[in-house]
């Protein structure tokens, strides 16, 4: 019941900045203000979705025969999965893993493994990688070294990089 | 002084679409702009974006094309057929056009796995007609993904060497709305841009910024399960459809807010990923479509 309490009180904060949100875009006449808000509307809708659907989750777990009007009681087979905030690993702790280019074969996403590719000799983890759905980008496969397929695509781009956790050295 | 506009739908790309589309009717029909003549060509494809655009709605894509400019060619909607309508395209040579192609040009024996009709007993094929008008056409719009960069025409192992348009008229500026198929909104928008204000802006793959600016996982309406590591584990699940293998991260359209079949629904909102079909590089850059080993873990693999 705690958490319904939560979500309820979240959700009524980000209707009333939404509605802060609109009325300040009434009165404005700056356009780069303008598109901000028009973008943190967007995201506050989306967030505002998310949570009626936890709420909806909730409520169906705690109110059985709300959804079973039967008065069958349901398996738990809604098992929730505990929310993951995605944290890069220090370079320097991770630093210390060395794989060879045979053990980086085996992280290649399937089967609930994760998945790493190198890049000049840097292990990075695309577990998580939105650019790699399924572990794969733009026909390559996670589990390989792609210092060449990095090189010819994202020449200059090696800030692209930085934003990827590092986790050892490819040996 | 200005009338506010209240956010979001009168900003959204759809409703600029639209009211694109409206004024360049209305000041057509006002005499304010002249009507410009359209070849719309179909070479190597499935003329799935002819299909697409016939599906625009209110007013129709018939409507909105007729008032907007003249229909001189067009292999799907034309009454002419064999010699007459062949003749009727080597016509426009001589007269001012706006070329909209869609299909890949395929290459292989001259052109010719891909014949679009026939002349005074030869065949004309795809190339032949790509390299003659888009040396005439004032604009050229390469629509669809197998126009823009070849698609499923030269998906592997590409038996018809079937190229983009680009490939064949090389040093020819084109604007590009790749896609497979083209949303009628994408393509009735740009051409309204054009007549009213000239060619839109465009990146640097030549795509309008108008239509093709934003990351479709940056407006998808399942982003705060992707930020939250809530992972669909197969078709139909509610949450981020990011592990069976979505390609809204990589690709830049408007469907998460425009929708497809006139806004009825899209991919994502019926439960299934975005397989990336406005990507460049679509099918191959973007397979395989869907994963289902990713997240499931099988003892016996």
């Amino acid at each position: 019941m705690q958490t319904i309490g939560m979500i309820r009180l979240q959700m009524n904060t980000l209707i009333t900045q939404a509605r802060h949100d609109l009325y300040t875009l009434r009165m404005t006449t700056d356009e780069t203000i303008k598109q901000l808000l028009i973008q943190r509307l967007w995201d506050t809708l989306s967030s505002i979705h998310f949570l009626n659907e936890l709420l909806a989750n909730q409520a169906s777990m705690t109110m059985p025969m709300y959804q079973h009007p039967n008065g069958l009681i349901p398996n738990m087979v809604q098992t929730q999965i505990p929310p993951i905030t995605p944290t890069p690993e220090s370079p320097m702790v991770a630093n210390a893993i060395q794989l060879t280019i045979e053990e980086l074969a085996q992280y290649d996403g399937k089967n609930g493994r994760a998945a790493y590719v190198a890049v000049d000799g840097i292990v990075y983890d695309v577990t998580n990688n939105r650019a790699w759905a399924a572990a794969t980008h733009f026909g390559l496969t996670a589990g390989r070294d792609y210092t060449a397929e990095f090189a010819s695509c994202h020449a200059g781009q090696q800030s692209l990089l930085a934003t990827v956790p590092v986790v050892g050295r490819l040996v | 002084m200005e009338r506010y506009l209240l956010p979001p739908e009168e900003l959204s790309n759809e409703a600029i679409a639209e009211s694109l589309t409206n004024t360049a009717t209305e000041k057509i029909r006002n005499g304010l702009l002249q009507k410009k003549n359209l070849v719309y060509l179909e070479l190597n494809g499935c003329s799935g974006n002819i299909i697409s655009l016939l599906n625009g709605s209110n007013p129709d894509f018939e409507y909105t094309l007729n008032s907007m400019v003249n229909l001189r060619y067009c292999n799907s909607l034309m009454g002419a057929e064999g010699e007459q309508a062949t003749e009727k395209l080597f016509n426009m040579l001589d007269e001012d056009f706006i070329l909209a192609v869609e299909g890949a040009v395929a290459l292989k024996n001259n052109g010719l796995y891909n014949v679009i009709g026939s002349f005074k007993g030869n065949p004309l094929t795809g190339l032949e007609a790509a390299t003659m008008l888009g040396d005439k056409a004032s604009h050229i719009f390469a629509v669809g993904a197998c126009a823009t960069h070849g698609g499923m025409s030269a998906a592997k192992p590409n038996p018809s060497e079937s190229v983009g348009l680009q490939q064949v008229l090389q040093d020819k500026k084109m604007t590009k709305l790749p896609g497979c198929p083209v949303n009628p909104g994408w393509f009735l928008g740009t051409l309204a841009h054009l007549l009213l204000s000239g060619e839109p802006e465009t990146d640097n793959l030549d795509r309008p910024l108008l239509f093709y600016s934003t990351l479709i996982h940056d407006r998808c309406p399942r982003r705060p399960f992707f930020d939250r590591g809530i992972f669909a584990e197969k078709l139909g699940d509610k949450t981020c459809l990011f592990k069976l293998g979505c390609r809204g991260p990589v690709t830049r359209t408007d469907c998460p807010t425009r929708k497809w079949n006139s806004g009825v629904n899209w991919p994502i909102g019926d439960d299934t990923p975005c397989i990336g079909c406005a990507q460049f590089g679509f099918p191959d850059a973007m397979a395989p479509f869907i994963s289902f080993d990713t997240t499931r873990v099988v003892k016996d693999e």
